[in-house]
């Protein structure tokens, strides 16, 4: 492992701003956190081993994409796991402790929360991913525009501060309260109270990146903007942004949850581990299984998701996870 | 250093203004009528309307907005249109639940994490190290609400060592007070320890490697003091960073554990003012939070020029 | 906000600080802990009518009347009335030795006062204020009444529980204008409202007024003497009914208003611990159509959509398993009182849906998206609306399920507009059994088209069947008149009750005095 990075000032902030990139709502480790402790000196060598070594240095990425498959899997596969539908109530049948007819038991209207946790694997997957998607996009532009465009810089980061002061679920369900329930809407809200934090990150590298000597001998040779950009800007911010967006990802499922808990999230009418939670957890100390069984699916989602996430960065780049 | 202060703050304004225009906005076109609330399940629609006239809600936005911030340049936040108080007294009043939550939680974060993150660092690559980060990244995986039943069931309803739920002020007495925020402190402070224990191991790896943390323990130094003092205080500052950038995280999960736990903070009175369209007092809380947010970094701004001597305002 | 602006707001919260240091004193009196249903987000129970409002209320205010637990009024503040003649004129005289909490007398004039704001937000009030000539204080205890028109129903609308119920309140608050807020709690009755221990959200403190002269009378709901046993009664607001089970299990609190059904048998199982039926007099399910836009302006879809819905589904979906807790309720008025009747309901709330599909056929329903308005942050409505979506897809209707809170129900449903421009088709609310005795107090059962309440059904049968009631003069006719009410609201679907419900209220087995009753009545509890 290399120790060549001083931990300062590289890692003091700059004035004003809190450091670039260290993501309040996700790990955000600013250090070498690589679990294998042996250097990367001895390439592998062995064919048939080359499986197994990647599993060796990178179990943590292994084992999070092996969890997240299987989870991507049971969302696909829905239909056909022997569920039934998930929206179908029977008040008659409220209630039930799980059973071979029931494997997970039923809720407070008869549905059957194994149909429910599966099909609601669908809605937080879709919110996590979109989310991650929708803010890394929209944080990549709006941290672009600021880093690279000096005037507006000022501007944008003012906007910038005072959204990332507002906490991001209260944030998230006021927005809730401006439109109804639904999947769509909660992506939004979630996406909304996410980007500032991407635009941070991908600013704070755009500045970095803009004093490095190329992009400066670029600048001075006459390149154009999005040339720069697209050259030497872009694939330096990617890899940090992958990083972030799995942690965005991560923390999305849990805000949904959430966002149930308190009232403002997905309807009733389309299963989420969070609203199943959210709508038995009265009932915990009496029918504990009705929040147990989507407790367990969303935390070992999100254990996958952050999983990945760590691993992916020490994969990525050794350096970079400095500034992630 | 004074002037790096004034100018500091003068920057907030900005930042103010935003935020008060952003959420007044949001709020101005939101769907939902208080006074529909206020007037009953049996009101009739015309008595809304007149309801809704004497609250002044029909009027227009720019006319609202512009008295809003005419009253918030003198001071005032306005009164409560659902319980006729001064937000101020509002704010007042749950200002101290939500302070001390914040307070006994990050101590406590604090005081796990750090050495588990050291300790992590120290012992990379062991089981001891692998065993800490499972459980880190375990923290941030669960909702907090149900952590907060499980925490309630055992330590509550069946050991009975701790109240359920409630808020006692500080003037009652520390044990009193404390004893009503333990259950809801951990049960906040699992995803906090989660991220510092993290980010101290991180940091810590890195300054292990420093030559100058080489010759100290070159030199025969115990592993404590060479641990603690010499590489700790240098790992502070990302430790700190964390920590403040963590509050607006900390704010967000009050609210849940707030609810769970009947803790009558910010968070839930900002929750329930959504949910009721009590618009003085969500621009209220809100302001406040985004103050509270400026001046938490500036403090931690100022802070690292004490932790290390080289960066200069 | 520059930094002074911010120093002035610090000294303001520095200024309400010390209001959470709460008086030693509490240690000494005896304290009763109360759960109650919801938030105490306002105090003026003339201007805001939500039962918790209105609970409160009858604390610190007293009242000229009282119903008892038979429904009749009794005198309360009242010590004699003497009606003329012609039951034009009533004279009223006041009890001596009232006392409102600040220690001043209670005048002939403060009633007035009183009765004029609450006149102007009641539906009764405002029919009585419609045939008043003259409202006037004789002397300091006694006042008169005089009416254009016989109004026999007077001395029920004065004792009534139906929110806004006629409190009484010094004339300088009660001139407050009646759609404005009141900010000061000074009333008559026993319990002094604390209002610097008071969090909205969180807590609501009642003092027992030591000046108080209770009634010799036994004590019966509203009616008799309210005898405060306890020094204290602190009202603990719990957002989250599984810490309130728990709170309650391990004795931090003393009487909850209303726990769900499905903790029912854990509360049971607990020997600390009594649980029993809250209000005799249960809650009125709905689901209200909107009698303006297609589809649900045509009657038969309407009753198509009544025919089909199950009762019981929707009973279950509210109250759980326990049978005892709800009935069918084939009409709309609440059970077990004078007026209840089935007439013409025979096909309410069957579940069948096979014929609710054929009829909605040959209704010729026409395929009209239908906008379903569910409040998710109240128990109630939120369980209604999941069955009612499950209830529309079954028959083969499109269904625009809009999930929001109840702040946004409550403006959208006010709006008229088709439902594609911001209107609405179908909403939920419940209606307190204790409004639904008869149709003075219940607005949601009228059908005067444009002015009634949200749906606006236009059945003149049904009006022309209430002003009946409203005339008649004995029981038998009152009777008759609310046959016909029921029958033609059936036939019309002015609304469809979803069923009867009743509540449960749980307490500590030390605490005890508790009644049933429309009102969780604090009076005559005490506390071992």
């Amino acid at each position: 492992m290399t120790a060549t990075v001083a931990p300062f000032p590289s890692s003091a902030p700059q004035a004003g701003t809190p450091p670039e990139g260290t993501a309040p709502k996700a790990p955000p480790p600013p250090g070498l956190a690589v679990a294998a402790p042996l250097p990367d000196v001895i390439p592998a060598r062995k064919r048939r081993g080359r499986v197994w070594t990647y599993v060796r240095r990178n179990p943590t990425i292994v084992v999070g994409g092996v969890l997240l498959l299987v989870v991507f899997l049971m969302a696909v596969l829905a239909p056909w796991l022997g569920t039934v539908d998930p929206t179908a109530l029977a008040p008659a049948k409220r209630t039930r402790a799980p059973s071979a007819q029931y494997w997970f038991g039923t809720d407070m209207l008869g549905r059957d929360v194994y149909s429910r946790v599966v099909y609601g694997a669908r809605v937080s997957l879709l919110v996590g991913f979109s989310v991650a998607f929708l803010a890394s996009v929209a944080g990549l532009a709006v941290g672009l525009v600021s880093g690279m465009v000096r005037w507006l810089d000022g501007i944008v980061m003012r906007v910038v501060d005072g959204m990332m002061s507002i906490p991001p679920i209260l944030l998230a369900v006021a927005l809730m309260a401006l439109t109804r329930g639904s999947v769509q809407n909660v992506i939004i809200a979630i996406t909304i109270a996410e980007i500032p934090r991407v635009a941070r990150l991908v600013r704070g590298v755009v500045l970095s990146l803009r004093e490095q000597p190329y992009v400066e001998a670029a600048v001075t040779t006459g390149t154009r903007m999005p040339a720069i950009i697209w050259r030497h800007i872009l694939p330096n911010t990617l890899a940090p942004m992958t990083v972030q967006a799995t942690y965005i990802c991560a923390s999305a499922m849990i805000t949904e949850a959430i966002l149930s808990f308190i009232g403002a999230g997905v309807p009733p009418s389309t299963p989420s581990w969070g609203n199943i939670m959210a709508e038995g957890r009265a009932l915990w100390q009496v029918k504990f299984y009705i929040i147990l069984f989507p407790a367990i699916f969303l935390s070992m989602t999100v254990l996958a998701v952050n999983l990945v996430g760590d691993g992916l960065r020490d994969a990525l780049d050794p350096r970079m996870a400095k500034d992630v | 250093m004074l002037g790096y202060i004034g100018r500091r703050i003068l920057a907030t304004i900005p930042v103010m203004a935003v935020v008060g225009l952003f959420v007044f906005s949001l709020l101005y076109f939101a769907p939902g009528d208080p006074a529909a609330i206020i007037a009953g399940d049996q009101a009739t629609p015309d008595d809304v309307a007149r309801i809704r006239a004497t609250l002044g809600l029909d009027r227009p936005f720019l006319v609202r907005f512009w008295e809003w911030s005419w009253q918030i340049l003198h001071g005032d936040l306005g009164t409560s249109i659902f319980t006729n108080l001064p937000v101020t007294t509002m704010i007042g009043q749950r200002v101290q639940p939500t302070v001390s939550l914040m307070l006994v939680t990050l101590v406590f974060a604090i005081v796990v994490a750090v050495p588990l993150g050291v300790v992590a660092a120290w012992k990379a690559g062991s089981l001891i190290d692998r065993l800490v980060m499972g459980l880190a990244v375990t923290g941030f995986s669960v909702p907090v609400f149900v952590v907060g039943y499980v925490l309630a069931y055992v330590f509550a309803l069946e050991l009975g060592w701790l109240p359920v739920q409630g808020y006692t002020p500080i003037e009652q007495g520390l044990w009193p007070w404390l004893s009503n925020l333990i259950l809801p402190a951990v049960t906040l402070g699992l995803v906090y320890i989660a991220l510092i224990a993290r980010v101290t191991r991180a940091t810590m790896l890195d300054v292990l490697q420093q030559d100058y943390v080489r010759t100290a323990r070159a030199k025969g130094l115990a592993q404590g003091p060479v641990l603690f003092v010499h590489a700790l205080k240098n790992a502070a500052v990302p430790i700190v960073t964390v920590i403040g950038i963590g509050i607006a995280l900390l704010i967000g999960g009050a609210v849940v554990t707030e609810t769970v736990f009947a803790i009558p903070g910010l968070g839930r009175l900002t929750v329930d003012a959504i949910l009721r369209r009590d618009y003085p007092v969500i621009q209220g809380v809100v302001l406040l939070f985004s103050f509270v947010y400026v001046l938490v970094n500036l403090a931690i701004d100022l802070f690292y020029t004490v932790l290390d001597p080289r960066i200069r305002y | 906000m520059d930094r002074r602006t911010f120093l002035k707001g610090s000294a303001a919260l520095g200024l309400a600080a010390p209001q959470l240091a709460r008086p030693a004193l509490a240690q000494g009196g005896k304290v009763l802990r109360f759960v109650p249903q919801a938030n105490l987000a306002n105090f003026d129970p003339i201007w805001g009518t939500q039962y918790v409002v209105r609970n409160a209320g009858t604390l610190v205010w007293d009242m000229l009347y009282g119903v008892d637990a038979q429904l009749k009024p009794q005198r309360q503040m009242v010590e004699s009335e003497e009606v003329s003649g012609d039951k034009l004129t009533w004279t009223f005289r006041l009890r001596p030795g009232l006392k409102w909490h600040d220690g001043e007398p209670v005048l002939a004039k403060d009633v007035v006062a009183s009765l004029t704001r609450w006149m102007a937000r009641d539906p009764i009030g405002l029919m009585i204020r419609g045939i008043q000539d003259d409202l006037a204080a004789t002397d300091d205890k006694t006042f008169r009444w005089r009416l254009k028109k016989p109004f026999p129903k007077l001395l029920y609308a004065l004792g009534k529980t139906n929110a806004p119920m006629a409190l009484m309140m010094p004339e300088r608050i009660a001139k407050t204008d009646p759609f404005t807020q009141i900010n000061e709690y000074v009333g008559s009755g026993p319990m002094k409202f604390v209002r610097n221990e008071w969090v909205p959200g969180a807590r609501a403190v009642f003092e027992t007024f030591t000046d108080y002269k209770p009634r010799d009378e036994p004590n019966s709901w509203l009616a008799g003497g309210k005898r405060m046993l306890v020094d204290r009664v602190e009202w603990v607001i719990m957002p989250d009914a599984a810490t309130a089970s728990a709170a309650l299990q391990n004795g931090e609190v003393d009487w909850w208003e209303n726990p769900i059904s499905d903790l029912v048998p854990l509360l049971r199982k607990n020997s600390n611990l009594n649980v029993d039926i809250a209000d005799p007099l249960g809650n009125v399910g709905s689901f209200r159509m909107n009698h303006l836009h297609p589809p649900f302006d045509n009657p038969k879809i309407r009753q198509a959509v009544m025919t089909a819905m199950s009762q019981e589904d929707y009973m279950r979906s509210i109250v759980g398993d326990d049978d005892s807790l709800w009935k069918k309720l084939p009409g709309f008025f609440t059970p077990g009182t004078p007026l209840y009747s089935e007439a013409g309901g025979g096909n309410v709330g069957k579940g069948d849906i096979k014929l609710g599909q054929k009829l909605l056929k040959e209704a010729g329903y026409k395929g009209e998206p239908v906008v379903c308005v569910v409040a998710q942050d109240q128990g109630i409505t939120k369980a209604q609306g999941d069955i009612t979506a499950d209830l529309l897809k079954q028959m083969g209707f499109n269904v625009d399920f809009v999930a929001t809170d109840w702040g946004t129900t409550g403006t959208r449903r006010a709006s008229k507009a088709p439902p594609s421009q911001g209107g609405w088709n179908m909403f939920h609310t419940w209606h307190a059994g204790a409004d639904c005795i008869n149709p003075a107090g219940y607005p949601a059962v009228r059908a005067s088209g444009e002015k009634a309440w949200f749906g606006w059904p236009d059945i003149p049968p049904v009006e022309a069947a209430i002003a009946e009631w409203f005339d008649a003069a004995d029981p038998a006719a009152e009777k008759a008149a609310i046959d016909k009410v029921n029958a033609a609201a059936v036939e019309g679907v002015v609304y469809v009750p979803t069923g009867f419900f009743l509540g449960y209220q749980a307490w500590r087995k030390n605490v005890s005095g508790i009644v049933k009753g429309p009102i969780p009545f604090t009076w005559g509890v005490s506390k071992a």
